[in-house]
């Protein structure tokens, strides 16, 4: 009988927790300070999953789940839930973004500079193992450029359009209240192009970089190029009832932009996320560049990413086969017992080798 | 006729951390208009926001989105999974929807007025005044022959069945019997064809024309669908090949001593199996009468392991 013993079930619930918690020990507000300040791109990764920009809460939710990504977000998007959805933002225009990381792959230079920023892109990972033996790892102090970049760039596909080498979207005029919203109504496909980004904007990394690595790997059909990505943060722009606009405070925000050659022109994927994460980033843009034309449940077909990206869907799905199975399974038991006794069996599949071994 | 002064404080609710039955008010709306839907259009999917609740998807967040909008602080709620109260993510879920309405709970079926549940449907006849919120993993009985959803969602709008009776008949053809074990396809309303969720074949002629309401809803999978009272529930079958239900008709319960129900199998270690039944509310219930208690039994669907047409 195990974990369904008669009327045991609610002490040994509560015991369990007890047992995970305390091996994490008292919750203080230092502590979710210094997880704050000591990993900002977890709590970035943390915040665009749960699609909620608030980084005390996305380091408090690490803290409460030890550090669990799937539980911190899982706590994040209830609380989230409870939460009313008091006005829409102005959109943000590319050109407006405050940026501190830029790059193209596309071109040696880009109007307004190539901007490295802050990466690790280029670091030797080598573990500083002496902080271990006692050494404090304090970083060289930056050397600041004798012309600051421009903190306001204009977007590379702004530059491709204007040279007829990239077929830009159309603006979109839906009005604010009315576009979709994937916390508030369910995808269905084909999804609206709203559905499709805010889906992957807080889709798992890991699994988006799974099915945008298949496509690059070429599973997909376009392969992608970084036209550009960029890390930055932007102005939340909100309008007073009685009119006026004002910036309601400043979110990080990633975004990246492929391209792929169709034909005589530039194709474009896009991603954008709350927080700094470029490998989501990237990948979630590839699987939208590749989306056009994918056949029906390959791995870019916007139905296929849309549901096996969702992180907090998928986790939920695969712990919950944890949980007794036994009424399906006698279930299930029942059937083949009574087909075995009439003797027939289901006949053997062959099984292929791959042709090279 | 005296006025009383009035401010933004007489006026509004004093501030809570949630709302009644955790959601908040838009959420339930859309809950009590996808579930209207469901009731008008029986059997059929009907896609809904689904928003994330304080448990893990694939938990019942589907099952529990129905009880939190339904919940009244006067409704007795009983919380089953795999037939057992004392199941640990039932008594999980039975607490929280305690804690967040304040409404009173029961493990005796006949006393629910509304009874989430996962897998099972109480061996006790259900009454009109009943509801019944069946917990879905996946909601789509098309699975199986088609993956998509936008493809299925297109098969149930033309009543695109033929690959699914295909898929019975070559089960029949391969093993001598449809080998479908919980979860048997059924038309309901002599339209639609749904999953009735995990529930053993034994308790899916329960649902056929029942007196209750019984809403199925997948949270993870975003989909609610209903079958309304007095509605036709047919098991898909070949006109020569009968619906089979378990055969547990003449299995004994080893610790109450009832007969003819649905049981769980108790592997013993000289290789037999012992049994206990699966409804475990009715078990004690059974239990409590054998040493004199006075309880009350409900009328049951089975009687004498032979479902009662």
């Amino acid at each position: 009988m195990a974990y369904v013993a008669t009327r045991g079930g609610e002490q040994a619930i509560e015991q369990a927790e007890r047992l995970f918690r305390a091996e994490m020990g008292e919750i203080t507000p230092e502590r979710v300070a210094e997880i704050k300040t000591a990993l900002p791109y977890l709590i970035d990764r943390v915040m665009g999953e749960a699609s909620l920009y608030d980084e005390d809460l996305a380091a408090l939710a690490l803290a409460q789940a030890g550090g669990d990504l799937y539980e911190a977000v899982l706590l994040l998007r209830a609380w989230r839930t409870t939460q009313p959805r008091l006005h829409v933002a102005r959109p943000i225009d590319q050109g407006t973004l405050f940026t501190h990381r830029r790059i193209s792959a596309a071109f040696k230079d880009i109007p307004g500079g190539q901007v490295l920023g802050p990466t690790l892109d280029y670091s030797h990972r080598i573990i500083a193992t002496d902080v271990l033996e006692g050494a404090r790892y304090i970083p060289d102090p930056v050397t600041p450029a004798a012309t600051p970049a421009p903190a306001r760039q204009p977007s590379v596909a702004a530059w491709q359009a204007e040279n007829d080498l990239v077929e830009m979207p159309g603006f979109d005029e839906t009005a604010p209240e009315d576009i979709p919203d994937v916390t508030r109504e369910p995808v269905l496909f084909p999804a609206t192009r709203a559905h499709r980004l805010q889906s992957l904007a807080r889709a798992d990394t890991g699994a988006t970089l799974a099915l945008g690595y298949a496509a690059m790997r070429g599973y997909g059909q376009a392969h992608p190029t970084v036209n550009e990505l960029r890390l930055c943060e932007a102005e939340i722009i909100v309008t007073h009832p009685r009119g006026t606009a004002f910036s309601a405070g400043r979110v990080k925000v990633s975004q990246a932009e492929v391209v792929s050659k169709k034909g005589n022109t530039l194709e474009l994927g896009f991603a954008a996320t709350l927080g700094w994460n470029e490998v989501k980033c990237i990948s979630a843009a590839t699987l939208d560049l590749n989306s056009k034309g994918a056949l029906k449940g390959s791995p870019t077909e916007e139905e296929f990413y849309l549901y096996h990206t969702e992180g907090v869907e998928s986790s939920g799905f695969c712990i919950h086969f944890k949980l007794p199975h036994y009424v399906t399974f006698q279930s299930s038991l029942d059937a083949m017992r009574s087909a075995k006794k009439t003797g027939k069996t289901a006949e053997k599949t062959s099984t292929s080798k791959e042709p090279a071994q | 006729m005296s006025v009383t002064p009035q401010s933004l404080k007489t006026l509004s609710r004093a501030w809570e951390p949630m709302s009644y039955g955790f959601l908040d008010a838009s959420a339930k709306r859309e809950m009590r208009r996808k579930m209207i839907k469901a009731v008008a259009v029986p059997g059929c999917q009907m896609p809904y926001a689904s928003r994330e609740v304080p448990m893990a998807r694939g938990w019942g967040t589907g099952g529990l989105q129905v009880s939190l909008t339904l919940i009244r602080p006067n409704m007795r709620i009983k919380v089953i999974d795999q037939g057992a109260d004392d199941s640990v993510n039932a008594a999980s879920i039975r607490h929280f929807l305690a804690r967040v309405s304040g409404a009173p709970t029961t493990l005796d079926t006949l006393q629910a007025d509304l009874i989430q549940s996962r897998h099972r449907i109480p061996e006790e006849k259900l009454n009109e005044d009943q509801i019944l919120v069946l917990q879905v993993p996946n909601p789509e009985p098309l699975r199986p022959v088609q993956p998509n959803m936008s493809v299925a969602r297109q098969m149930h709008a033309d009543a695109d069945y033929g690959r699914m009776w295909l898929q019975l008949y070559e089960q029949i053809v391969r093993s001598g019997r449809v080998m479908q074990g919980a979860s048997y396809p059924s038309m309901v309303n002599g339209r639609h064809v749904m999953t009735p969720s995990p529930i053993p074949r034994w308790d899916v002629p329960k649902l056929n024309m029942a007196q209750h309401l019984t809403i199925l809803s997948a949270g993870r999978e975003k989909r609610i669908f209903a079958v309304p009272p007095y509605t036709r529930v047919e098991p898909l079958v070949f006109d020569d090949v009968p619906y089979k239900v378990e055969e547990h008709h003449d299995l004994t319960c080893s610790r109450s001593g009832a007969k003819g129900f649905f049981m769980n199998e108790i592997p013993q270690e000289d290789g037999s199996s012992a049994y206990e039944l699966s409804d475990s509310g009715f078990g004690v219930k059974h239990i409590q009468q054998g040493i004199g208690d006075a309880v009350t039994l409900g009328k049951t669907w089975y009687e004498n392991g032979e479902m009662v047409e």
